[in-house]
């Protein structure tokens, strides 16, 4: 078994299954953040920052760090490509434009994507984030994601 | 900025390490990433982020995640706006920030990020950076973004929850 069927394998089991926990666990870093995924009423996959205290940027607040919260996005909007695709492929990011519109609390937070263009190379992505209400998210960006072909899905990809 | 500022580069580049070690100090989300203060000066803020498991995203390659670039970007950025403004201090949350990664970083390898605040207004800050891993002029990631400047005093307010 070649390395990269292992990869392929996760994504496979995780579609099964309907949840896609193991492939946040197989991953270091979106383990490291301690980000989880549920599955919604639409069946659609919800991505969960459960408060965590390495995730803090500013002490005396307390407010989670941009950088964790604009991680979470970015690897939420990978996990929503990889459940959505028809043949799941690797995504890589090209770009990510994040603004920032309120401040982080130490709260959990919550993410929600949408795939505005999927060509047969790059796919652009919405991913809205929020705390207490979807209707005030504290941070919003958009990416463009590299899909890598199915049998390179490891070797030409960055994540 | 002071005369004394103006009149010891060297010393005004101690005054701003020191400030930038300090406060890198206190943010344990980059800590726990394993960040480290590199140099300091008014034209730019230079960190290291120490390659460690926990900032993989393919653990079958060891390349690493975009977050974690993200994060040490913000962050540099961040400090990057502190040391224009010294010895004047303001919060600055980020407003925006647009990252673009170029290439394959390599694996196993440790990213420093370069930060310059190019542009300073009453109410904003303007950084522009990148993230390499031996050779600045070959960088991994670029990104821009924009700081908030929030007096001492009106910071307090709003970070009420």
């Amino acid at each position: 078994m070649t390395v990269s069927s292992r990869l392929i394998d996760v994504i496979a089991a995780c579609r099964r299954i309907g949840n896609f926990d193991p492939l946040v666990d197989a991953i270091p870093y979106a383990k490291f953040l301690g980000m989880r995924c549920d599955i919604g009423y639409d069946g659609t996959v919800q991505f969960r920052l459960p408060v965590k205290q390495e995730n803090i940027g500013n002490p005396t607040l307390p407010a989670l760090h941009g950088g964790a919260i604009g991680g979470f996005m970015e690897h939420a909007a990978i996990i929503h490509l990889l459940a959505t695709m028809d043949t799941p492929r690797m995504p890589k990011t090209v770009d990510l434009s994040i603004d920032y519109l309120r401040a982080g609390h130490y709260r959990d937070c919550h993410a929600s994507c949408t795939v505005t263009r999927q060509g047969r190379r790059v796919a652009n992505v919405m991913i809205s984030c929020w705390q207490e209400d979807p209707a005030e998210p504290i941070a919003q960006a958009r990416a463009h994601f590299l899909l890598a072909e199915p049998d390179s899905a490891v070797t030409c990809t960055r994540q | 900025m002071t005369a004394t500022d103006a009149a010891d580069p060297a010393e005004d580049n101690r005054r701003l390490s020191k400030l930038c070690e300090r406060f890198l100090g206190t943010v344990r989300h980059s800590i726990e990433l394993g960040m480290r203060f590199e140099n300091a000066t008014r034209d730019g803020v230079t960190i290291r982020l120490v390659h460690n498991d926990n900032i993989v995203g393919n653990p079958w390659n060891g390349v690493v995640h975009g977050g974690p670039v993200l994060a040490l970007l913000d962050q540099t950025g961040g400090l990057a706006v502190a040391c224009k403004l010294y010895p004047h201090v303001d919060i600055t949350p980020t407003l925006d920030l647009r990252i673009d990664h170029l290439r394959r970083p390599d694996p196993g390898v440790d990213f420093l990020a370069f930060a310059e605040c190019y542009r300073l207004s009453s109410n904003v800050a303007f950084v522009r950076g990148c993230a390499y891993q031996s050779d600045r002029a070959d960088p991994v990631s670029t990104f821009v973004a924009t700081y908030m400047r929030l007096g001492l005093n009106k910071s307090m307010v709003r970070a009420r929850p």
